[in-house]
């Protein structure tokens, strides 16, 4: 579904984004993740044909973004970070408005609505809808014409866990009707739940890509941490691959002397801090 | 169908906006005015009404459409939408136009206007320039300050020349001043062919610069202070 090869862009004389390649598979949810400014967005811009001043290759959907022309658009949803609707329009007259430019047979609007629970208030005028709406009614309008390429920006920002998790599920639900999604997110969790394979991407350069779970395991085996109480409280730890050979640990659950045993894994920002040596804010 | 659809959405955003509701209020106190003129003043004024205000409103309004639009962030919506920027300027140069129209046939009818088919081309086409215009500032600018201060020399090149020549005090050669052309229209005048062959020249630079604008401004996702 996309092809990127040698990318290079740049806002000024300095590169911003240099010398990218990767490939997103058809049906994949691919994740872009790195700090703010990191190039992320830009690249987003580029696979959407939003700039088309850059060096290499970026083909999406068979086209080169350079050459996109308007009907490159049918089969791309693109749901920003910030709602691009009419605020003195409702709801529906917003989904109705979209779908109207489109060639191809959209999405019913009602069923779109009831998808993220607004559907008692499609006929609400979106300025009175909270940011947590927006995002959601900002979801559906980039599903409307049924693209085959999803971009996502910070989809689940601004939600509460209930439709967090009502989001995470729509989105997972695209990808298993063949849909592509590409997202770009600052949080992990969402990142290692859904992506099948994430690149991080700081100074414009992508520092690692593959899946969260590879790259997790690249850490290293989690560890298990137990404590005891003997003339005061001790602790010790142990990789969970290594538990059978800790003689020590064998003794404290013979004799039933166990404080408390906690597993540790690293999760995907320990391993972002890791690759690139920075947070992801 | 993409561009009727985009036309007819226009239509309902001006009314939401109470673009319409203005509009009838101003010709109505225009209706006014032009009873309270003499006999002998009603065509000359009529011209000065429609020219000033709804022919020319396409240059104020645009600048108000295309700010909010901004603020709301809608042209990163239409710059991932397949609709092409001529076909978002043409629904809203036509769209406005209508309203122009409007206006311009009850202040032509209450003057008693001769070329009631001149008058009102005059006006669509006095109307599309001022839109356009209205359009190039407007995709530029980020404030309502900033807008106001860049119409001003619009203002000044055009409404100038355009009222000395209805009253014939300008030189000969700016009847083919293409605001000009369009005042002699709207005043029910028949224009030369040369003057007419100007104005088309002039559309057609304007509908191209708006295009590159309109595009330039997708491009770009900066949101604006109304």
């Amino acid at each position: 579904m996309i092809q990127v090869s040698n990318l290079s862009f740049s806002y000024t004389r300095q590169p911003f984004i240099s010398d990218m390649s990767f490939f997103v598979s058809s049906g994949e949810i691919f994740g872009f993740l790195g700090p703010s400014g990191a190039g992320k967005s830009t690249l987003q811009k580029v696979l959407i044909g939003m700039l088309t001043a850059y060096q290499g290759s970026a083909m999406v959907n068979g086209i080169e973004c350079r050459h996109r022309t308007r009907r490159f658009y049918e089969d791309i949803g693109v749901d920003f970070e910030f709602s691009t609707m009419y605020e003195k329009l409702t709801a529906k007259e917003n989904l109705q408005f979209f779908s109207s430019l489109y060639e191809k047979k959209t999405r019913p609007i009602d069923e779109l609505l009831e998808m993220v629970g607004l559907e008692h208030d499609g006929d609400k005028r979106v300025a009175d809808y909270s940011k947590g709406m927006k995002s959601r009614l900002n979801f559906i309008k980039a599903l409307l014409h049924d693209p085959l390429l999803l971009c996502l920006d910070e989809p689940t920002s601004g939600l509460d866990p209930t439709n967090s998790r009502m989001m995470k599920n729509m989105i997972l639900a695209e990808r298993a009707k063949g849909k592509t999604i590409l997202l770009t997110t600052h949080n992990m969790q969402d990142a290692a739940e859904l992506c099948d394979r994430v690149a991080f991407i700081v100074n414009g350069k992508i520092c690692a890509l593959d899946s969260p779970h590879n790259l997790i395991m690249s850490k290293g085996a989690a560890t298990v941490t137990y404590t005891w109480i003997d003339n005061g409280e001790h602790s010790a730890s142990c990789p969970i691959d290594r538990l059978s050979d800790d003689e020590q640990l064998k003794r404290l659950i013979a004799n039933n002397c166990l404080q408390s045993i906690h597993s540790s894994e690293p999760n995907l920002n320990d391993i972002f801090m890791d690759i690139t040596g920075r947070t992801l804010l | 169908m993409r561009l009727g659809s985009l036309f007819l959405w226009d239509i309902r955003f001006q009314a939401k906006h109470g673009f319409y509701f203005l509009y009838a209020v101003l010709t109505v106190l225009y209706v006014a005015v032009l009873f309270a003129v003499p006999e002998s003043w009603k065509e000359k004024t009529a011209a000065i009404l429609i020219f000033s205000d709804p022919a020319s409103m396409g240059l104020f309004f645009m600048g108000a459409i295309i700010l909010l639009e901004k603020s709301q962030h809608t042209p990163c919506a239409f710059a991932v939408s397949p609709v092409c920027p001529m076909e978002y300027i043409i629904a809203e140069v036509s769209s406005l136009s209508a309203i122009s129209l409007a206006a311009a046939v009850v202040l032509a009818s209450a003057a008693g206007a001769d070329n009631l088919h001149i008058v009102l081309l005059g006006t669509a086409i006095s109307s599309m320039i001022f839109t356009l215009f209205g359009i190039i500032i407007a995709t530029k600018i980020s404030s309502l300050n900033q807008f106001i201060l860049w119409t001003v020399p619009i203002e000044i090149v055009c409404f100038g020349p355009a009222i000395l020549h209805l009253f014939k005090i300008t030189p000969a050669w700016l009847r083919y001043y293409p605001v000009n052309v369009c005042m002699e229209m709207v005043s029910g005048g028949t224009p030369s062919a040369m003057g007419i062959l100007i104005v088309m020249a002039l559309l057609a630079i304007l509908f191209i610069l708006s295009k590159h604008c309109v595009l330039k401004m997708w491009s770009s996702t900066g949101g604006v202070k109304l």
